[in-house]
């Protein structure tokens, strides 16, 4: 446990050097387009702390994603309001952990576990598009708002300006790293210990005196929250907001990158969504209809070849040469 | 994303005459069609979520795979009812190629199962895109016009629609509760290792379930085939309808899932007078989540768990 811990950290930091690194051997462009994808690096990240650790999967994590991009859609784009940006990021985490709070009470406190959640989070990202996609007077409909602008704030006479491609980077990049490992210092604690009792048998755990659906509910609205941060960053990195971003798709890539990454890692979702989302905009570049029908097949092959997500091909040659080596 | 227009709430028919007999019974009628619609959809989602305990999330593709082939021997200058015969057939071959491939090497991963039917569901619905084509495809229905009913004229197709569904599901009720093969269902059900002790084969019984819950849903297609948009990606409004159908209603009855098409399909026609049907869908998935939690165990077994 301990070596593991130590790896995970070995790990991290190498991940945050190669971050710091970066922006000297980068230009503009390749700059922000990883900072894109660290968003989404973010935003699986938050999934995995839910679905990594309490081992129901929610299939409708966008909606998060999608209701913290509005709420920062709307806050900036008002005139009225001040200190905008900061409010919008608050407004976006606060009202993604509201909606998830709803949800989740009548969900866990309901009983409703394992597939059955996984329904109902899926009937609710349909829900969601569909509300941005009709709701058209303050969502703008099919063709969602655009014109959001990047961050910007004042902190005690200082102005914080985030529409250079290198200050934004460095923002999404620290927020990233500070977030990743705030996430794994709290499931590798107390909290994530109880969360690993409630999966492997949650009516022993509250016979233990654990509130069970009240553990699951927080931790839910954690993860909501943080999709709703990330969704919130990078409505102002794009500059649109659109209904795909709440949309099933999104659910479902998010899905594929923490379990290609590797569930229950933290890392490995951020390193996952880096990686597949390089894949896709190859692959798109292309033939754009192709995507979907090679994002179907890798879901496919990693449940039947690679359920442990694409580290696991290390521990598994690792243990494979072992085998060998003492069959000799 | 599939346009709103191709969500089961465009089974509605505008009234024709403005008066609250001929309101009322329109209503009715079209909350009929949409309940028999739901009911067939549930069905196959019954057998697989409910009883098996299988998340099979490539259940709507059956529905859109069934409105595909009424589309496609149309298209070749067959009639409605030559397709209608093909859409179960689709849906069967469909069903029973994803059972032996996917679904039974991973009844004791519920979670792979999710992540697996959805790939199947994602290759699926590209597949169809990339044989035929973008855009919606068009399906005539076989006989145009209304009937007149004393208080209301109604859609001819419509009435005609809700008949074929009631005698599948009567036809369903009769071989679950009627013939061997039913008793073989209902034993497997109640206790698998039980029902492998007295020599059933219970893999190729579920087999067989799989492939007849996926046979009804793509009949469930072809019906609705003339009403809706058929696109490649009609099948998730359906699916998640008939997920809700089987949450609300209670996994293990026939009762149960007509009451949840009745809560589901009813409230649904109801609300989508008042309201835009994006709106009555997520009010619908709201007033369902407040059923599951006051009645976790379905609508008609009471409150307790």
């Amino acid at each position: 446990m301990i070596a593991r811990d130590r790896n995970w950290l070995l790990i991290f930091a190498v991940c945050v050097a190669l971050a710091v690194v970066y922006p000297f051997v980068a230009g503009g462009y390749q700059l922000t387009v990883i900072r894109d994808a660290l968003i989404f690096g973010l935003f699986a990240a938050s999934l995995d702390f839910f679905w990594g650790r309490t081992g129901i999967l929610c299939f409708g994590h966008a909606a998060f994603f999608g209701i913290g991009g509005y709420i920062m859609a709307l806050v900036t784009l008002n005139d009225a309001i001040p200190f905008a940006s900061l409010l919008g990021i608050m407004g976006a985490v606060a009202g993604a952990a509201f909606v998830a709070a709803i949800i989740g009470y009548f969900l866990f406190f309901g009983g409703i576990r394992g597939s059955y959640f996984t329904i109902v989070t899926l009937a609710m990202g349909v829900i969601c598009q569909q509300a941005a996609v009709s709701w058209s007077s303050v969502t703008g409909g099919d063709s969602g708002l655009i014109g959001i602008p990047p961050i910007a704030f004042d902190v005690g006479g200082l102005h914080v300006d985030l529409s250079q491609d290198l200050s934004s980077y460095i923002l999404v990049a620290a927020t990233v790293a500070v977030t990743v490992l705030a996430l794994w210092s709290v499931s590798r604690g107390r909290w994530g210990t109880v969360l690993t009792a409630i999966q492997d048998n949650e009516v022993r755990a509250a016979a233990l005196g654990h509130n069970a659906p009240l553990r699951l509910l927080v931790t839910f609205v954690l993860s909501a929250a943080i999709a709703g941060l990330a969704g919130a960053l990078y409505v102002c990195m794009a500059g649109l907001v659109a209904p795909d971003l709440s949309g099933l798709l999104l659910s479902t890539e998010v899905i594929v990158w923490v379990a290609v990454g590797g569930r229950g890692t933290l890392l490995g979702p951020v390193l996952g969504a880096i990686f597949i989302q390089r894949a896709q905009q190859t692959i798109s570049s292309f033939n754009p209809s192709l995507w979907p029908l090679l994002l179907g097949c890798v879901f496919v092959i990693i449940v039947f070849v690679l359920p442990d997500g694409i580290l696991s091909i290390y521990a598994r040659l690792k243990s494979l040469f072992k085998g060998r080596r003492r069959a000799q | 994303m599939p346009p709103k227009a191709c969500s089961p709430a465009c089974a509605n028919a505008s009234p024709a005459r403005p008066d609250a007999m001929d309101f009322l019974i329109t209503t009715l009628l079209n909350a009929l069609t949409l309940i028999s619609i739901l009911m067939l959809v549930g069905l196959g989602l019954a057998i697989s979520f409910g009883l098996m305990n299988v998340t099979n999330l490539a259940h709507g593709e059956f529905v859109t795979v069934g409105a595909f082939a009424v589309y496609f021997v149309q298209s070749m200058g067959g009639s409605f009812w030559l397709g209608l015969a093909a859409a179960p057939i689709a849906g069967a071959v469909v069903g029973c190629i994803l059972e032996f491939a996917i679904i039974r090497h991973l009844y004791s991963r519920p979670v792979s199962t999710v992540l697996a039917t959805w790939g199947v569901s994602l290759i699926l619905q590209q597949g169809l895109e990339l044989t035929f084509g973008l855009g919606a495809k068009p399906v005539t229905p076989p006989i145009e016009g209304t009937l007149d009913l004393v208080f209301t004229v109604y859609p001819a197709y419509r009435l005609i629609l809700i008949g074929i569904a009631m005698l599948t599901l009567l036809g369903v009720i009769l071989l679950i509760s009627r013939t061997s093969f039913g008793l073989d269902i209902r034993t497997v059900i109640q206790n698998r290792e039980m029902a492998e002790g007295v020599g059933i084969n219970t893999r190729r019984t579920y087999a067989i379930a799989f492939t007849f819950g996926a046979a009804i849903a793509g009949l469930a297609g072809g019906l609705v085939a003339p009403l809706a948009i058929v696109l490649p990606q009609m099948g998730v409004n359906y699916l998640a309808n008939a997920f809700f159908v089987v949450i609300v209603g209670g996994v293990g009855s026939i009762g149960g899932l007509v009451a949840g098409s009745v809560f589901v399909g009813g409230l649904t026609s109801i609300l989508n007078y008042q309201i835009s049907p994006s709106l009555a869908q997520a009010i619908v998935l709201l007033a369902a989540i407040v059923a599951v939690r006051l009645r976790p165990n379905g609508l008609l077994n009471g409150a307790s768990r």
